[in-house]
């Protein structure tokens, strides 16, 4: 919301500046985004160089039909200005921007010759001053001003607007008064009365009223004004709404708006003449009902949509738009008036249905006090009679009990314990009392605006505590016995991150949302954003492979990523099994993965129990699974020249030791021999290295292939294979003896299960 | 035999000799078998020369030990002396990986609090609309309860908006004191652009304890913020709104970019907002069954992405997403 500050201190007038003013309500009441200074720059006496004129002799310009050529007093001198308005004649009294002076827009003027005639100066229309936005003629100005009366003590043209954005609980806000009364109460000011002098009622015309939904409309005023004179607002007024960032329309529109921005209570304007029955029934919208809103769109409504209607049909969704048919026209003379109060639900629900937010529906959906429905009606009605010539000849005022004020009880001596800070029951009471509460001892009374608000003794605290946050000193909790650790899981991901990045692999993150996922029960969003993000995936391959192949495609050398990241695996329930994964791609083959995951699981101490596997997005022949996930070269159809795998970080950590026990492998050095053995190429080295530990038992300390080896030699279809094995006891040393008998055991073992023989 | 003769000269033609060569020939004449002290020693007959000429053959055998040493160290230096590489050249190339940015500041702030003593909680990133909405006090008309808002994924079923759920799963296991952190995925149904990413990670905190206050909570964050972003930094907290805390605050940073002057960075304030927090209200407190009355405490919620974003200076949140390895191994 935008507060044009000249308006404010009409209402709260601390004398501090609008920084100093900003910065107070930024910390203790709703954000200030900014204070933008508007208007006529006031630089270098620039103010000065614009004064009241009046208008001696005005005459068409000799060489120029659309211009006027005038003289006009601007106070001890005369001067020429050509101007093309004709909204004016002689004796006007006008305002005047001398030559030097410079305006919103930056452009400075300079005495010159228009159509052959000096012009020294310039007659301003309002949007030339940022007053309002008609460009149609002049400003004409109260003919009572003395020539040369410096223009800014008659006109705001230089306006300090703060750009506020307010918290949703307090709609209170959403009101230059509303922010005076933080105002006033921060900078322990005054705060002025409620604005608006009720006019004479010079009638008492009975206008029809029935609400037949009073949770929905719990207030509806109408007031009715006769002789109304439709006419462009006098500058002042367009000048306020125009710096608070609305577009003047008409007096009677802008009234309406005017009242909105200084109350928060909206009000709107209808031309009683156009209501069938010259009635108003506030009801639910029926099956198919539509209405052409006053921004010419033709509106669906259904049932849940409150409306105000005529006898006939619908003429405006409360709280939200007012209808075309029924809006103020030039021709209007006589105006209905509503100021009424909206339940907030059914107003932001028709709202969010139908795409359409206003300043109105802003308001009612966060809450507006009902009571705000009586002081906007009797400002609105002043400013009718006052501007626009209106007499108030009738009022209807229908209201279901308004809601009782809330009483709290206050311990002061509680608010000091929350806070941190002792803050006298005496100053907590101030406090509150200059925000409008009623203050009896420690009994407090809720004001109507901020009802909604207010209901516990924490919301009384918390008025204390945003105006005295800058004095709460900074302490640290008096911990009692509070110990802080990672848990092994959080630990387990952490040395997997770092494992994976000593293998030279770069983090990723991608998104937990996806096109499609190989799992058709996969979880889908009700509402995705878009179709690239509407399921939640069941593993993380997908999405880094595409990222792989994004990095190759630029260009990216080395390409090798992972990513640690949860999976959602439909469980059945609505919620469904989220398990932490790690997940790698690598250029090259199978033994590419391969490699990270024997380091990854060596270092965690998990055993390696690889077997041959399927997966659909690896290679048929060079799939790995393990307990712990997959492991294979990325099936080339799927994309070329990649490797990856995906474990389970559950299955990781259930598969390293709790701890690891100490085994004496220093005092008996081990006997180390190579034996390679030629074996059928189906044969798994995993099977063969299981048999040769089965068949040596413990005293066989470590086993590794470390060659591979094909030749015409050794015969089509066999392999052979190297093994380095480590024999070793932990109670003497072996003899060559002992070496060579558990060597024999393997060979026969090997040889029996395997038809494997031992090369030479 | 003159001992102490034979020894001097033995010494002298020790220490004369030039090379390894000269030198053995020295020890051959002076400590071979048929050396004239060899000889000697092998006819002494009485302790007195025998000791006497020992005494010789330990000199002489250090003479040499200490020459041998001195002449092979400089038949060393002689041959690495024109032996050298471009010290300038790189050395043998190691792959190397990065963590993710995120991942940086995550660590960071869970080793911030850790220090504390606090706990680090892994919540679930799915969870019931109970959980998400009505246990944090959010009204059954909360703008975050729309559909428009918030991820649904089944009628009661929600991706978290916020971590917040996982702390009231930890106040519902556990009597007070609960001092914990929760880190993770969360998703607002935000159109990506510069500044949002549907998929985001928060930090909350939640302290609740006797006897915590609003001071607690101011003294928490800055030491967070400075420890983040550097010891000199202020922190000033300003009122907000939030349905679960009680009083809200909203906590800035001094602008460490030019520190308080004014700059793109803090919007020419000073100040850059770095995330929410509050008071726990007590209905949040009363939904897990802990009395108000006996304890209170603080919560705030901050995005570690804005973080990431704010310390490094990054111009489009969606660069911690392309995954892109020009990008990833800035860090």
């Amino acid at each position: 919301m935008r507060v044009p500050l000249s308006w404010l201190r009409e209402y709260a007038n601390p004398s501090a500046s609008a920084t100093e003013i900003a910065e107070r309500l930024s910390i203790s009441t709703c954000e200030v985004e900014r204070v933008v200074r508007r208007g006529v720059p006031d630089t270098d006496g620039n103010l000065g160089r614009f004064r009241v004129g009046r208008v001696l002799s005005a005459e068409k310009h000799p060489n120029a039909d659309r211009l006027q050529l005038c003289v006009v007093d601007v106070g001890g001198a005369q001067q020429q200005i050509v101007c093309g308005a004709w909204n004016f004649s002689a004796g006007a009294t006008v305002a005047v921007a001398l030559p030097g002076a410079t305006l919103p827009n930056g452009l400075t003027l300079e005495s010159r010759k228009l159509r052959g005639e000096l012009s020294e100066g310039m007659i301003l229309a309002e949007d030339e001053v940022d007053l309002g936005s008609d460009h149609d003629g002049i400003m004409l100005l109260d003919p009572s001003l003395a020539p040369g009366t410096p223009l800014a003590d008659v006109l705001p043209l230089v306006e300090d607007v703060l750009d506020v954005e307010t918290t949703p609980n307090r709609p209170d806000l959403l009101s230059i008064y509303g922010l005076a009364r933080e105002v006033a109460a921060l900078f322990d000011v005054a705060l002025a009365p409620w604005p608006g002098v009720e006019p004479p009622k010079t009638g008492d015309e009975e206008i029809p009223i029935q609400v037949d939904d009073p949770d929905g409309c719990p207030r509806f005023v109408g007031r009715l004004f006769r002789d109304v004179a439709l006419a462009p607002s006098p500058v002042w007024l367009k000048a306020r709404i125009t710096a608070a960032g609305m577009r003047p329309i008409s007096n009677v529109v802008d009234i309406t708006n005017y009242v909105m921005l200084a109350l928060g209570s909206p009000l709107h304007a209808y031309d009683y003449t156009t209501l069938a029955g010259g009635r108003i029934v506030v009801r639910r919208a029926h099956e198919g009902e539509t209405i052409r809103t006053l921004d010419g769109q033709d509106r669906k409504l259904v049932p849940a949509d409150l409306l105000i209607a005529d006898a006939e049909r619908a003429i405006g969704i409360a709280g939200i738009m007012g209808g075309e048919e029924t809006e103020v026209a030039d021709t209007t003379t006589t105006v209905l008036l509503e100021t009424a109060n909206f339940e907030p639900v059914t107003i932001m629900h028709s709202s969010e249905r139908l795409g359409l937010r206003s300043e109105a529906s802003n308001r009612w959906e966060k809450g507006v006090d009902p009571h705000g429905a009586g002081h906007a009606a009797r400002l609105a009605s002043q400013l009718l009679a006052e501007l626009a010539g209106g007499r108030w000849v009738g009022e209807n005022d229908v209201q279901a009990a308004l809601p009782e004020p809330a009483r709290i009880e206050l311990r002061p001596a509680h608010t000091s314990e929350l806070l941190g800070l002792d803050v006298t029951a005496d100053e907590q009471r101030a406090i509150l009392g200059s925000l409008g509460f009623g203050v009896d001892g420690d009994t407090v009374t809720v004001p109507s605006w901020r009802a909604r608000d207010v209901t516990r003794e924490a919301d009384l605290i918390e008025e204390v505590a945003r105006f005295e946050l800058d004095a709460v000193p900074f302490t640290l909790p008096a911990r009692r016995e509070a110990v802080g650790r990672l848990t092994r899981s959080q630990q387990l991901r952490r040395t997997v991150e770092d494992v994976l990045v000593g293998c030279g692999l770069c983090e990723a993150y991608t998104p937990s949302l996806v096109d499609r996922d190989p799992d058709t029960d996969a979880l889908r969003l009700r509402l995705p954003l878009s179709n690239d993000q509407s399921v939640l995936r069941t593993t993380l391959l997908p999405s880094l492979l595409a990222a792989a192949e994004r990095n190759r495609d630029v260009g990216n050398d080395d390409v090798a990523l992972f990513e640690i990241a949860r999976v959602y695996l439909p469980s059945g329930a609505p919620l469904p099994t989220e398990r932490w994964r790690v997940a790698g791609v690598v250029e090259g083959g199978y033994a590419d993965a391969k490699g990270v995951v024997d380091a990854l699981l060596a270092t965690l101490g998990a055993p390696l129990a690889v077997e041959r596997g399927s997966h659909p997005l690896f290679h048929p022949g060079k799939t790995g699974v393990l307990p712990q996930g997959w492991v294979g070269e990325v099936h080339p159809a799927v994309a070329t020249g990649w490797a990856a795998f995906e474990l389970d970080l559950a299955e990781l950590d259930a598969s390293r030791p709790q701890r690891v026990l100490y085994e004496d492998v220093i005092s008996f050095p081990s006997v180390l021999q190579d034996l390679a053995f030629v074996v059928a190429d189906d044969v798994a080295a995993a099977d063969l290295v299981a048999a040769m530990r089965e068949a040596a038992g413990p005293e066989l300390r470590d086993v590794a292939v470390f060659d591979e080896y094909r030749s015409e030699q050794i015969g089509a279809g066999k392999r052979s294979l190297a093994f380095r094995v480590a024999f070793g006891s932990p109670e003497r040393t072996l003899t060559d003896a002992d070496a060579t008998a558990l060597r024999e055991r393997i060979v026969t073992a090997l040889a029996a299960r395997f038809g494997a023989e031992l090369r030479a | 035999m003159d001992a102490s003769a034979l020894q001097k000269q033995a010494l002298d033609e020790i220490a004369a000799a030039g090379t390894l060569g000269a030198l053995d020939d020295a020890r051959v004449k002076f400590l071979g078998r048929k050396s004239e002290l060899k000889l000697a020693l092998r006819d002494v007959r009485d302790r007195e020369t025998g000791m006497a000429l020992n005494a010789v053959r330990e000199a002489v055998e250090q003479a040499v030990e200490a020459k041998q040493a001195e002449l092979e160290r400089a038949e060393l230096d002689r041959t690495i002396a024109e032996d050298r590489v471009d010290v300038t050249m790189p050395g043998v190339r190691h792959r190397r990986g990065h963590l993710h940015l995120v991942t940086q500041v995550r660590r960071e702030v869970e080793d911030i609090f850790v220090g504390m003593g606090y706990d680090v909680l892994d919540g679930r990133e799915v969870e019931t609309t109970r959980y998400l909405f009505d246990a944090l006090n959010m009204s059954p008309n909360h703008p975050t309860r729309s559909p428009l808002h918030t991820f649904y994924v089944g009628e009661d079923a929600v991706l978290r908006s916020e971590t917040s759920p996982s702390q009231i799963h930890a106040m519902e296991s556990k009597p007070p004191p609960i001092y914990v952190v929760s880190l993770g995925r969360c998703y607002r149904r935000d159109t990506p652009d510069t500044t949002h990413y549907p998929i985001f990670h928060q930090v909350e905190g939640l302290v609740v304890d006797r006897g915590i206050t609003l001071a607690d909570l101011k003294g928490t964050l800055r030491t967070l913020l400075r420890q983040l972003f550097g010891a000199e930094r202020d922190a000033k907290f300003v009122t907000h709104f939030f349905p679960f805390t009680e009083p809200s605050v909203e906590v800035l940073v001094s602008c460490f970019q030019c520190n308080g002057a004014g700059c793109p960075m803090c919007r020419h304030s000073g100040w850059i907002e770095i995330g929410g927090s509050g008071m726990v209200d007590p209905n949040v407190l009363r939904f897990v069954g802990y009395d108000p009355e006996e304890v209170s405490g603080f919560a705030f919620g901050w995005g570690l992405e804005r973080m990431a974003i704010l310390r490094h200076g990054l111009p489009d949140i969606r660069d911690l997403w392309a995954d892109d390895l020009r990008f990833l191994r800035q860090f």
